[in-house]
């Protein structure tokens, strides 16, 4: 473990967050069913199969990738690499692009894994993207803590794409600080596991300073996916703009909690949360929670969610030129979720999240 | 092409048409005018397969098979197209990346080849020039922040794009100034042909001194109480709808 910082995955985090009741208010359940089994900490050193390498090995980022299987180095190559962008309390150089690849590996038993991430970015641009994976056997529940501190100018871009197995839980809490004039950008492209909880704590707290925040979730079958974000606006002229679509089928469950607070003296603000919904099933289900609460002056803030099913007059219209009824659904799921990524300059990432959301979006035909 | 006879049509439980009979050869133009309420809208759209129109009597034919019984997407691969009154605004769904699975899957359909994305762009250039639209319009997602004008001659320029047998143009001409009605016409009258026959469903008669008809009928209260050439429509813009009433308070008399 020589050079290997404080491995949390030893310690694992205490499963205290639900105690916040209201915070877990659509997902408690969720949560203690997972939780009633017995977890033991989970195998470190499990082989991966070839279809899972091939999930994450993009000639583009071989370089600066970090395989981590159940939270720990999966090679050589993997430890020296931790050791050296100190994952835990790091920095971010100028032009970094990261990729940190979560691969969640089931044991003979219920198993979970935990893993910090503390990185800070003094200056210039960095990327870090992040993608949580798995293989499909008993429940692995992976627990991911991240810190992100964004200085003065900075722009740090995360993206995170999570394609998990419906045996592989994550719980993901992310606290963001923004400093002055500095831009935090923010895609997350989320399907698949048995639950998925997202906390998003983002602080704007120099002036100037920017969140974007872009997202997609699609639960079905029994899937249970629960954002939480939470937008602070704690300084002069910051702006904010959450932009999120929902697609459920079948038993899947969303819920996109979005709190936007303007505090006191923050003002100049400029705030937007915009979450649409799409329930592709009678029993999906789908909970849009906008909130916003301001206590400064000469704001700008705008919230809107829908929840909704597929417009059928888009639907004759794409039939009405000949394309069949199944592809028709498929292209407007698709276009649906597209939206969310509008304006996300970076054109390998779109590819990537344009890649799994065909993919993995429900396709016609699977909802009957 | 098209024979409809005694049609009755159902929508929420109140019946819009009420025994409309029709027919549309090959090369033929009509027009079919009529005031608001008429069902005029209604036939089109159940000709294009829209859900909603319960049919309670009557039968279309079209090229001796029973349309009815098709899906929307059948109809289109088996030629019929609608120029939609309210063209709808898809955000999301690529103009470019539509009409090319459109098209493609009505050639499958068909038992065509379908078309690589060289041969498409370049159907598409050649249209799109016809109907004076930009290129930039292709990359946009379907309908999405077009003006009025702009969705209408999408509407027509996906019509040159997909040949269809059967055009009908459901108002196409409402909300357009006199440049794009023009363009517009231009675009219908470039496809007028021996074997295509097109339904121009207008509330004016201005639409008609640029796309000139075969025949005008006039519908009211939900089937076609008079037809007759072009110089139906020239009449009915002197004398008004109320004209029509009239005359047939008098023939029924």
């Amino acid at each position: 473990m020589r050079g290997l910082p404080s491995a949390s995955w030893l310690a694992l985090p205490e499963m205290d967050a639900v105690l916040d009741k209201e915070a877990w208010r659509y997902s408690e359940r969720a949560w203690n069913a997972l939780h009633a089994q017995e977890f033991t900490a989970a195998n470190t050193s499990a082989l991966l199969p070839v279809s899972l390498v091939e999930q994450f090995d993009w000639p583009e980022t071989r370089a600066r990738r970090i395989v981590l299987v159940n939270g720990h180095p999966h090679s050589e190559d993997d430890l020296v690499a931790v050791a050296k962008f100190r994952l835990t309390d790091g920095r971010l150089a100028d032009g970094e692009c990261l990729h940190l690849v979560f691969v969640n590996a089931p044991g003979p038993n219920a198993a979970r894994w935990g893993h910090d991430l503390a990185l800070t970015l003094e200056h210039g641009s960095a990327e870090i993207i992040e993608q949580h994976i798995g293989i499909n056997g008993a429940d692995v529940l992976g627990q991911v803590t991240s810190h992100m501190r964004v200085s003065t100018g900075a722009h740090l871009r995360v993206t995170a794409l999570s394609d998990l197995p419906d045996s592989v839980s994550l719980y993901h809490r992310e606290k963001v600080s923004i400093g002055a004039s500095g831009a935090y950008s923010s895609t997350l492209a989320l399907f698949g596991g048995r639950l998925q909880r997202f906390d998003i704590d983002v602080d704007m707290a120099g002036e100037q300073a920017n969140y974007v925040s872009r997202g997609v979730f699609a639960p079905r079958g029994r899937q249970h996916i629960d954002v939480h974000l939470d937008a602070r606006h704690s300084a002069r002229d910051t702006r904010s703009d959450v932009l999120w679509r929902g697609v459920a089928d079948q038993r899947g469950r969303g819920i996109l909690h979005g709190a936007i607070t303007v505090a006191a003296g923050a003002d100049g603000a400029d705030a937007r949360l915009q979450t649409k919904n799409l329930l592709l099933s009678p029993h999906a289900e789908i909970d849009a929670q906008p909130v916003l609460e301001i206590y400064a002056d000469e704001v700008k803030a705008s919230h809107g969610a829908t929840v909704g099913q597929l417009d059928e007059r888009a639907l004759f219209y794409l039939r009405s030129r000949g394309v069949p009824l199944a592809a028709a659904r498929s292209l407007l799921i698709s276009g649906f979720c597209r939206e969310a990524f509008d304006g996300v300059a970076d054109a390998e990432s779109r590819a990537r999240i344009e890649a799994l959301l065909a993919e993995r979006l429900p396709q016609a035909g699977e909802t009957a | 092409m098209l024979k409809i006879d005694n049609l009755h049509v159902r929508v929420a439980g109140k019946e819009i048409l009420k025994g409309l009979a029709l027919q549309v050869n090959a090369g033929e133009v009509h027009a079919i005018m009529g005031p608001n309420g008429a069902g005029k809208s209604t036939l089109g759209n159940v000709l294009a397969g829209r859900d909603g129109y319960e049919l309670t009597q009557g039968s279309v034919s079209y090229n001796g098979t029973d349309l009815l019984e098709l899906a929307p997407e059948q109809r289109a691969a088996a030629g019929v197209f609608l120029a939609f009154q309210y063209p709808v605004e898809i955000p999301g769904v690529n103009n470019t990346y539509f009409l090319k699975a459109a098209l493609n899957a009505q050639r499958k359909y068909r038992g065509e080849a379908e078309l690589d994305s060289m041969q498409f762009l370049k159907a598409v250039r050649e249209k799109l020039r016809v109907l004076h639209i930009s290129d930039d319009l292709m990359n946009r997602a379907v309908n999405a922040g077009f003006s009025g004008g702009e969705k209408k001659r999408n509407e027509i320029f996906q019509m040159a794009l997909l040949q269809p047998q059967l055009a009908i143009l459901d108002e196409t001409d409402s909300g357009l100034d006199i440049d794009a009605l023009k363009m517009v016409a231009d675009g219908v009258n470039a496809m007028r042909d021996p074997k295509r026959a097109f339904i121009v469903i207008t509330h004016y008669q201005r639409l008609l001194d640029y796309i000139v008809p075969d025949f005008v009928h006039v519908m009211v209260d939900g089937r076609i109480v008079e037809s007759g050439d072009k110089s139906l429509a020239l009449k009915l813009e002197e004398h008004g709808y109320a004209w029509i009433a009239e005359r047939k308070l008098v023939g029924a008399a």
